[in-house]
């Protein structure tokens, strides 16, 4: 495994001290170099507005939803989460003003994170309200909750207000927000890394259990995805006609899935892993109408984008400090 | 120009050693926390949904506190092992004046914006997960009825609430998924419904004020008796 930039020479260090200790150096490299936070706001604007719009949602029917008479009344609701330890705040509320106060405070919590105003309690308090719908709303969930969640830790260890923020604008550097200055910090190469590290499990368990099905095998599981008329808001059953063309599709998909715990980290692959997670995720949100989902995975993608990029694709003043020679994302390269 | 995410090499291997930013006292704790929470995300979906190890079970169980609490207990298995039909829940509700209305959950027309449609299609999903085929052993459905009964009964609950029904008919309808060679010949075979049962609010129940709806909801007749 090479090392580059800054980790070359913490690595280093290791090297002296033999195999564990090049161990040690590659770990601490890893996860204690300190990052750019600008990836962790852009992350974070995204993440916000899908969790702003996953709230919403859920006020269209929070009795349903969150109510004592909905969907799952509270003592079921055991049967389809871990009990006790699964708790929700919205066990504690016993009518339906109390629901919609909470309901509330969620999306409070998430338009102030979208903004960047006093972040770190809204990013805490985002994951709360997160867990405890999920938590309460088992029946009703999906993958889009399961990536919100992943993507909210990380917005809550790290300092995700420092950049592109109202804390920025009006407190200085993040210094309202409690989190540096906006500058190279430890805790954003971890938000981060658990982002990125967290995203590669799910794609691994995910094309894993893929290779169980057959029709992955044989190339024909996106057939299976088109012709579903539950999922579907876009019409693909022309590709019946077309079967080498949903064998093409089906087998990139599970070739990219499986890969993408492994090829993501490479320079010399990771721009076409990310383009192919745009593109599936964008098909999977047009084609079978769960663009938020789509749109979730994407903004965990977007973990894997340098600062560099951002720098240069958004019109940002320039940096007065030193430019930070790489972003968390670029710091091992394992081509 | 597109901007590139390949970074250059800035620092030589021959660059002046730095020491790591953090100390030791404060990164192994740190360390020490990663693990756990990567060893928690890692069991989850290692432990279930099945085929799963004995071991997983073992390992998963000093980790449900932090799986729980913080949400992070998936099996990422999306689409996994293979894209099967979509679901739907077909009511039909008789209402005080002897009326009836149907519809489906979820419900494309009503159920927007889009997010909405899949919050109330989960509702489908996941109890077909529960319910077996008509066709199935009589004792396998009586078996897997004790887990999808209380959750069809809240899904009862709940339309008798909205709709003001005194009565409500549930059937879980399975769409058939049909293969190319069917769609290009313009052919398709029938979807697959499953009673659920019908349900009433059982009046007679002594039950504390305040009680959730759904335990007074009653099944009038079984998913058996309406075959």
């Amino acid at each position: 495994m090479s090392i580059s930039s800054d980790q070359s020479t913490v690595a280093g260090q290791g090297a002296e001290q033999g195999w564990a200790g090049e161990w040690a150096a590659a770990w601490n490299a890893f996860w204690f170099t300190p990052a750019d936070p600008l990836p962790l706001a852009v992350v974070r604007i995204c993440t916000g507005l899908l969790l702003s719009w996953s709230c919403l949602v859920w006020l269209l029917d929070p009795d349903a939803f969150f109510g004592p008479q909905g969907w799952l009344v509270p003592h079921e609701v055991w049967r389809m989460n871990d009990q006790p330890w699964q708790w929700s705040w919205y066990f504690a509320a016993s009518g339906p003003n109390a629901i919609r106060v909470l309901a509330g405070i969620a999306l409070a919590a998430a338009i102030l994170l979208t903004v960047g105003l006093a972040t770190p309690a809204a990013a805490v308090v985002s994951l709360l309200a997160l867990v405890s719908a999920a938590n309460r709303a088992p029946l009703n969930t999906f993958g889009l909750d399961d990536t919100l969640g992943l993507l909210l830790v990380g917005l809550a260890v790290g300092p995700s207000g420092a950049r592109l923020s109202l804390d920025e604008r009006f407190l200085g550097r993040g210094q309202g927000s409690g989190q540096g200055r906006g500058e190279p910090s430890v805790l954003a190469n971890i938000a981060l890394r658990l982002i990125q590290v967290h995203l590669c499990v799910v794609y691994f368990f995910s094309g894993g259990g893929k290779l169980f099905g057959a029709s992955w095998w044989e190339g024909t599981a996106l057939w299976g995805a088109a012709a579903n008329v539950q999922y579907r808001t876009l019409d693909l059953t022309w590709l019946a006609r077309h079967p080498l063309v949903v064998n093409a599709l089906t087998l990139v998909t599970l070739f990219w899935e499986v890969a993408y715990a492994a090829l993501i980290w490479p320079r010399l692959t990771r721009r076409v892993f990310l383009a192919t997670a745009v593109a599936v995720h964008l098909g999977i949100g047009l084609a079978m109408g769960m663009m938020e989902f789509g749109l979730a995975m994407i903004t965990a993608n977007l973990a894997f984008v340098p600062a560099a990029a951002w720098r240069r694709w958004l019109p940002l003043p320039p940096v007065s400090r030193p430019p930070v020679s790489l972003p968390s994302s670029n710091r091992t390269d394992l081509a | 120009m597109t901007p590139s995410l390949i970074p250059s090499r800035a620092h030589p291997a021959s660059a002046p050693a730095k020491r790591p930013p953090l100390p030791r006292a404060i990164r192994l704790p740190l360390s020490l926390a990663i693990l756990i929470y990567f060893a928690a995300v890692i069991i989850a979906p290692l432990s279930g949904p099945p085929p799963a190890s004995e071991l997983s079970q073992v390992i998963l169980q000093p980790f449900r506190p932090l799986l729980g609490a913080v949400y992070l207990g998936h099996g990422y298995r999306f689409f996994a092992p293979n894209p099967g039909p979509g679901h739907a829940i077909r009511w039909t509700i008789t209402l005080p004046n002897g009326t009836t209305r149907a519809g489906t959950i979820p419900d494309a027309a009503a159920d927007q914006p889009r997010l909405l449609y899949h919050r109330r299609f989960m509702v489908a999903e996941k109890i077909a997960a529960l319910v077996p085929p008509p066709f199935a052993p009589a004792e396998i459905r009586q078996e897997a009825r004790r887990d999808w009964l209380p959750l069809v009964k809240g899904v009862a609950a709940n339309l008798l609430r909205t709709e003001g029904g005194t009565r409500v008919r549930l059937d879980l309808v399975e769409h058939y998924l049909p293969g190319p060679e069917e769609v290009v010949a313009g052919t398709a075979g029938a979807d697959l419904v499953t009673p659920l049962g019908t349900y009433a609010v059982s009046e007679g129940l002594a039950l504390p004020a305040g009680s959730p709806r759904a335990e007074r909801i009653k099944p009038i007749a079984a998913e058996a008796t309406l075959r």
